[in-house]
């Protein structure tokens, strides 16, 4: 049993892995009854658990050492969370699987971690000063969704093309690509006929535990309502929707765009809900302040439409035209001139 | 506008277009490229067009004469659909756009029409004398201002080919025909980066979100740290060094005035682009060889070794030097194709077509005969 296979069945998104599931078993769809045997489908069906309940999948040494259980529970586990076809279901379980990667990799002795980020495509390479160099592109294609001050490459070391970070932030760049590979793997949909007769039961469990999940939470708040809304504000919707993590100024926006829009203050808070970091009270507080009723009582105004172009949010539907602030969105100046250089 | 002006501009924008059309070639490939034109002025834009073919591109230029042509920067596989995101992005190559700071110096280098009472005169007024309504200035960019212009452009060109590692091949700079320089960058693996991480690029340039405290400590803690400090953090670095106060002995470090210099050098290392401009990944932007009807001059490409010696006023002037004769009500004095003229004030005179096109499109006078 050769290291390549323990680290494929650490890291099961790697090409290693999925050469090992096509050399090793025929994942046509005819024959995935017979691959997904109880074993194998059981584990796949912990580890969307996992990621639900813990939002980490947990790869344990024991896991690892039964690594033909788990390099083919992955395949599985994303053929499962695919039928499902639920954006938020997709969205946490990505984190899921991300999020132990992470853990796992910052374990790694520095040349697995630089062969795992060259297997997913975010080549780095270390100096002598113990840091990593990677392409600034790839840098800023990853590290733009973190918010803090020194992800921002206007504070890091940036020479000929490349940017400089550590271990740590190496690694959390990894996890957003898993993220995002995961993700996208996810969105490939099989049709439903397809899907042998023992994978229904599987779905049927995950769907059973995220239902509980739900029922725990507060009931849906009418969040999108079709056309009154210009796009970026929908697109935004949308993102929190999905449990996706969304940033300061687009939560801003949001919260300042419902607030005008005279929405209820328990409602607007309920659209934060499903962010990974909400919390009620932190939430209730914020939203409050932005309308004037805590501070100085100063009612925060919507960003323009100026300002959310240049935070890369606006997407323009015809209806925007001649349209400058999200609040006159439908009203009367529609149809005026594009922006040109 | 008045017919006779657009007839005048359109003739004259025709055989400039007839004579250089192997000069207006969009980027490759044509067919993943959103057109976009102004065929009337004032008129709306014609948007969301695309060609199969260049010949169909050229084609259609000889037969409407655009006042103005525009090109997406992005490269999209069904770039004639309406709706932007059906539009399906492929890429888009980075753009920069610097524009002169519009400060008119002298008096005499100004005009202003109202737009109300049609009221016109040489001068600086924000209000029209006779019926108070805001006027509108020409805009008349002088050398000095296209200068300091340069000089961003200068300072974006070595960020990025020292920082972000763009090589020169792949950065192309021209002069937009009026006000300023427009900066295409089309290397391969930039041309990928998101909206999101292209408002990282625009922040690195304008210095934006910069973490002043760590510099204070380099700068408390220097003898620690080598000086090979690169990219933003380490020019702000050395130029506070240069500046010289901080001196050896530490009991002095004075950190208020530490932080001013920080903010002075920031802001003289910081590159003046237009943010909006390089987020917008859907942008269209003047097409290279294309003629500027603000002022009938072409957005024309320079050579990165020419950048100093390149003259937009004179090097971009398209039009042709036939007399013409034209009514001008108010023209500041301009500098165009090596040669000055006016001021004028209501008077019938007689210029080359360039200089006369340059006075109409400004909209200070009008045409009479050839």
């Amino acid at each position: 049993m050769g290291e390549n296979i323990l680290r494929a069945a650490r890291y099961p998104f790697l090409p290693e892995a999925r050469e090992f599931v096509s050399q090793h078993i025929d994942l046509s769809l005819d024959s995935l009854e017979k691959t997904g045997s109880e074993a194998v489908l059981k584990r796949a069906v912990e580890r969307v658990k996992d990621a639900l309940i813990l939002k980490e999948v947990r790869v344990t040494p024991r896991h690892e050492s039964n690594y033909v259980r788990e390099i083919l529970s992955f395949p599985i586990a994303i053929i499962l969370v695919s039928t499902i076809a639920n954006e938020y279901i997709r969205r946490i379980y990505s984190l899921g699987e991300s999020r132990g990667a992470y853990k796992r990799m910052l374990k790694e002795s520095d040349e697995t971690l630089l062969l795992v980020g060259e297997k997913l495509g975010v080549r780095g390479a270390m100096d002598s000063n113990n840091l990593i160099r990677i392409r600034i592109p790839t840098y800023l294609n990853l590290a733009y969704v973190f918010h803090e001050h020194r992800w921002k490459l206007v504070n890091r070391i940036v020479d000929r093309g490349y940017v400089w970070v550590n271990r740590t932030e190496y690694a959390r760049l990894l996890q957003i690509e898993i993220n995002n590979y995961v993700y996208e793997k996810t969105l490939e949909t099989l049709p439903v006929t397809a899907v042998p007769q023992s994978f229904k039961e599987s779905v049927n469990t995950i769907v059973e535990t995220w239902s509980k999940l739900e029922a725990a939470r507060p009931g849906h708040a009418a969040s999108e309502e079709k056309g009154e809304n210009p796009p970026c504000v929908n697109r935004i919707l949308r993102r929190m929707e999905a449990g996706e993590n969304t940033s300061h100024f687009e939560r801003l926006v949001i919260a300042t765009f419902m607030i005008a829009k005279g929405r209820d203050i328990e409602e607007i808070i309920e659209l934060f809900s499903k962010q990974p970091d909400y919390k009620y009270s932190i939430t209730k507080y914020q939203v409050e302040h932005l309308a004037g009723l805590r501070g100085g009582g100063k009612r925060y105004s919507v960003p323009s439409c100026r300002t959310i172009l240049a935070n890369g949010l606006c997407y323009p539907n015809e209806n925007c035209r001649g349209v400058k602030h999200p609040l006159s969105y439908g009203g009367k100046n529609a149809g005026g001139q594009y922006r040109v250089s | 506008m008045l017919e006779a002006n657009i007839e005048f501009l359109k003739r004259e924008f025709f055989k400039y277009y007839y004579e250089n059309l192997d000069q207006l070639v969009p980027p490759p490939p044509i067919k993943n490229r959103e057109f976009g034109f102004f065929l009337e002025k004032g008129g709306g834009m014609l948007r969301h067009k695309y060609f199969t073919s260049l010949e169909e591109f050229h084609s259609f230029v000889l037969n409407e004469v655009p006042l103005d042509v525009y090109v997406s920067a992005a490269k999209y596989e069904d770039p004639g659909n309406r709706d932007m995101q059906e539009k399906k992005l492929i890429s888009a190559e980075l753009f920069f756009d610097i524009d002169a700071e519009p400060t008119v110096s002298k008096s005499e280098e100004s005009a202003w029409v109202c737009p109300n009472c049609g009221r016109y005169d040489l001068g600086m007024e924000d209000k029209c004398p006779a019926c108070s309504s805001p006027v509108e200035r020409a805009e008349i960019v002088n050398e000095n201002q296209l200068n300091e212009a340069l000089k961003e452009v200068k300072k974006l060109v070595e960020v990025l080919r020292s920082d972000f590692g763009i090589e020169e091949n792949h950065i192309s700079v021209f002069f937009s025909g009026n006000r300023g320089y427009h900066v295409h960058v089309d290397q391969e693996e930039f041309i990928n980066i998101t909206a999101e991480g292209r408002r990282e690029i625009v922040d690195y340039l304008l210095i934006q979100g910069f973490e002043e405290k760590r510099t204070v400590d380099l700068l408390r803690n220097r003898g620690f740290y080598d000086g090979d400090l690169k990219g933003v953090m380490g020019r702000v670095y050395r130029m506070v060094l240069e500046a010289g106060s901080c001196e050896k002995h530490r009991t002095s470090f004075d950190k208020r005035r530490i932080l001013k210099q920080i903010n002075q050098a920031i802001e003289e290392l910081k590159v003046r682009i237009d943010p909006v401009v390089t987020i917008d990944i859907h942008r269209l932007m003047r097409m290279p060889g294309s003629i500027n009807s603000n002022s009938g001059m072409v957005k024309r490409r320079i050579r990165l070794q020419d950048l100093s010696s390149f003259n937009p006023l004179k090097d971009a002037v398209a039009l042709g030097e036939e007399e013409t004769v034209l009514r001008v009500k108010a023209a500041p004095r301009f500098n165009l194709g090596g040669k000055s003229f006016g001021p004028f004030k209501d008077e019938e005179v007689e210029l080359p077509a360039h200089a006369a096109a340059y006075i109409i499109c400004k909209g200070l006078g009008e045409y009479v005969r050839r």
